[in-house]
């Protein structure tokens, strides 16, 4: 087993003195959070039980007719009366996203920036360095084969560097796209990723009248935003802070529901971040955003002695992260819409039986077959990590260039199969015997710069700690007796589309922002 | 002034000869190599060029053959 | 390679040998419970910070020396080092184990997420195709007509190469391709 949730004051499980009965059970993981035992079986049912509860399944004494033994029966723990049909069917919805390719294809416009991020250099260049914006031809090559993939669903994602620096290709991106789309038909659909101190009105007309969804990021209160993310001037949270309410206010002239429509910030947490749990969640709430994403700061792009100065220890970052949501559930409970994305995204698999299909936490993760990062010399990556890591000297990752590689070149390339392998966790020590296995993910190019493999190893791993760490965080709350926790929890997983973001196939392009064909 | 040379045994349970072959082709600019065998062992005397570089050399040597071993899936004498 | 001299460790003296002075680090390691695969896997990953030999010195047992490529080490850093690497290779000799195990499940959701993800071929795949690559390897023969199987060879026409898993011999081998220390050393191995 595991070891114990840091927060757990509960007796350990005296295994030792139970007297097993391997034959009542069907198979199943089992981890104990506080006082209860997480059970989960291979298709991600689950249950908490109680200490006796649990002895009394593991050494197969449970009544028949008893309320345990109709709660076990349910949810397919007895191995007597164990539905195959079911379990296919079960395993089958939460490994949808099997069938079809790549939807997320992140595009790097330039490696330029205006700002100077302490966790980020190896992704960025000074604004003098042209030659790395991407060409034109580069980038409709970029879009020839991300409209190659198998799957029907394509998100194309500007990233940089700063997108906004190399406007003109991220408009002939989206003008090139629709266009070649006329015949292709998928559903397409465009997101950018930009800290908004570049935006100006006609920009931001053009993104909005072409439904391009805008995401930033706030690293929290304004102090620490602009001690992390630096401009010359001093003010990237101000700039920041402008253009996410000058956007909103757009939404809502538009006719959107602003609840729905709003731009989505991204934060990454430092050192500096950890005291400042309350005023993070405070700042996300102030600024209008329904959704937090309290992300660790990961191990790419920048040098070893910056990492001493950002770096902490994931213990640290669970405490982070306990209190940071005990506070977001306390302000739902007082009204306040916010949710915290980690939360989720796992609540989501746990409580939906489904999987939201995001990249990185799933299994296999989404590397090569569910998602390709282009970077602006026309390099292909399995994921953007691994072109950070390509920019660090690394070039494991890449899979080839839009000069020289077709579509199934790319996704059927043998380190797409080597990192679909080695993120299956039915084949990870620890992970197959971990109870949350079914709602988890690791990640190979993280496992390969911090440990020195694509397969990771799972017990002194980072993204692991923060995985287990999360979910035993939920745990404890779901097997608690707070109902208003877990229909807040419930509310979290609800999915509402955002239809708008969808390109309409035939539509013709925007003239008044003169979005033609360059 | 060359350096003195150093025997190493590449186990054939652990190493393949193919390997072995491919690193010594590959170093042999940076040092001379006789080759010689018995039942257990590939047996490599390596005499580097230069003194300096023993060390590095060697255990590159051994490394490039260990690696080229594994890239191959390994031998199949055991 | 050097001898080796047990110090003062932590770690079981049987297993685990320091010698600060060659910066190496050895470690025994026990065939029967860790497969080659396994320490092949572990030691792969180490081979860019390190230089790893490994020695078969009596059956049932393999033996493991780390030696550092950076400057020479504290002999603190020798036994996290040999640390880390036992610890890698319980890693790799559990997934060995893992993946046998569970091999059906693994190559189900793989060869599904790869067929998944490239789809059906398109007429320019297909176009594309270059038939002239190792699909058509052809060891037995199958492929070939019968006079290039079996006709009569011409005299200059070399003997077939041994494709067992051994050194080529330097006669082999093309001349332009031997280094002139090679071929002293693996003449006198024939």
């Amino acid at each position: 087993m595991n070891a114990p949730t840091p927060s757990a004051s509960a007796r350990r499980l005296p295994l030792a003195s139970y007297k097993l009965n391997n034959t009542f059970q069907a198979f199943f993981r089992f981890r104990q959070v506080g006082d209860k035992v997480i059970i989960s079986n291979y298709e991600g049912e689950w249950l908490a039980l109680t200490q006796d509860e649990f002895r009394q399944f593991a050494e197969g004494a449970v009544p028949e007719g008893s309320p345990l033994h109709a709660r076990l029966d349910e949810k397919n723990f007895i191995r007597a009366s164990y539905n195959v049909q079911q379990a296919v069917a079960r395993v089958q919805a939460r490994k949808h996203f099997l069938y079809s390719g790549p939807l997320l294809h992140v595009m790097v416009v330039t490696l330029r920036c205006n700002e100077t991020c302490i966790y980020c250099h190896a992704s960025r260049a000074n604004m003098d360095a042209v030659h790395t914006d991407m060409s034109k031809e580069t980038a409709e090559k970029s879009v020839d084969l991300a409209l190659s993939s198998t799957s029907p669903f394509i998100t194309i994602e500007f990233q940089g560097g700063e997108p906004l620096v190399n406007f003109p290709i991220v408009k002939h991106i989206i003008e090139y796209a629709r266009e070649r789309n006329k015949t292709i038909g998928k559903q397409l659909e465009f997101t950018m990723v930009s800290n908004l101190a570049l935006m100006d009105e006609e920009k931001m007309a053009y993104l909005l009248e072409n439904k391009v969804q805008i995401c930033t990021s706030i690293d929290g209160p304004e102090k620490l935003h602009n001690a992390q993310r630096r401009l010359p001037t001093r003010d990237a949270y101000q700039r920041a802070v402008h253009w996410i309410k000058r956007i909103n206010e757009r939404y809502g002239e538009m006719g959107l529901d602003t609840t729905l429509y709003h731009v989505e910030a991204l934060m990454t947490t430092t050192k500096e971040t950890l005291p400042l749990w309350k005023e993070v969640v405070d700042t996300y709430v102030g600024l209008g955003c329904k959704a937090l994403f309290l992300r660790p700061v990961d191990p790419f792009g920048f040098a070893d002695r910056t990492r001493l100065r950002i770096e902490y220890p994931r213990s640290a970052y669970l405490e982070f992260y306990r209190n940071a949501v005990d506070y977001i559930i306390e302000l739902n409970k007082q009204g306040v819409q916010i949710l915290e994305r980690f939360a989720s995204i796992f609540l989501t698999k746990i409580l939906r039986a489904t999987d939201p299909n995001f990249l990185d936490v799933r299994s296999p993760a989404g590397s090569g077959i569910g998602q390709l990062a282009y970077s602006y010399d026309g390099n292909i990556f399995t994921c953007d990590e691994g072109r950070m890591l390509y920019a660090m000297g690394e070039d494991t990752f890449n899979l080839g260039h839009v000069d020289t590689h077709g579509y199934r070149d790319l996704v059927g390339h043998e380190t797409v199969r080597a990192m679909t392998i080695a993120s299956n966790l039915e084949g990870q020590p620890d992970c197959v015997n971990c109870a949350y296995n079914p709602y988890c993910g690791t990640i190979s190019a993280t496992n390969h710069k911090s440990q020195g493999s694509i397969f990771g190893r799972m017990r002194d791993n980072n993204v692991c700690a923060v995985h287990k760490g999360i979910q035993d965080y939920l745990f404890e709350k779901l097997a608690g007796d707070d109902e208003e926790v877990v229909k807040i929890f419930e509310r979290w997983t609800t999915v509402r589309p955002r239809d708008h973001f969808i390109q309409e196939q035939d539509a013709p392009l925007d003239e008044e922002s003169g979005a033609a064909p360059e | 002034m060359s350096a003195s040379s150093t025997e190493i045994r590449f186990a054939r349970e652990v190493y393949s000869g193919e390997a072995v072959d491919e690193a010594v082709k590959t170093f042999a600019n940076f040092a001379s190599f006789e080759l010689t065998e018995d039942e257990a062992a590939w047996i490599v005397r390596v005499t580097p060029n230069s003194p300096d570089v023993a060390r590095r050399l060697i255990g590159e040597f051994g490394n490039y053959a260990l690696g080229l071993t594994i890239q191959r899936g390994g031998t199949t004498t055991v | 390679m050097s001898d080796t001299t047990p110090e003062s460790t932590e770690l079981p003296a049987e297993l685990v040998a320091v010698d600060t002075n060659a910066a190496t680090v050895t470690l025994a390691v026990d065939a029967t419970i860790y497969p080659l695969q396994a320490l092949y896997g572990a030691s792969y990953i180490f081979i860019d910070r390190c230089f790893v030999f490994i020695d078969r010195p009596e059956e049932g047992r393999f033996r493991v020396v780390l030696s550092p490529k950076d400057a020479k080490p504290e002999p603190e850093a020798l036994r996290a080092l040999v640390g880390e690497f036992a610890n890698e290779l319980l890693s790799c000799a559990w997934r060995h184990q893992i993946t046998q195990d569970n091999r059906v499940a693994i190559e189900t959701v793989t060869m599904q997420a790869i067929a998944g993800a490239m789809g059906e071929p398109s007429l320019d795949d297909l176009a594309a195709f270059d038939f002239s690559d190792e699909a058509f390897d052809d060891p037995l023969g199958i492929a070939q007509s019968w006079e290039e199987k079996h006709g009569k060879k011409t005299p200059s026409e070399p003997p077939p190469a041994d494709a067992g898993d051994e050194p080529r011999a330097a006669a082999e081998q093309p001349a332009a391709e031997q280094p002139a220390a090679v071929s002293d050393g693996a003449g006198a191995a024939q």
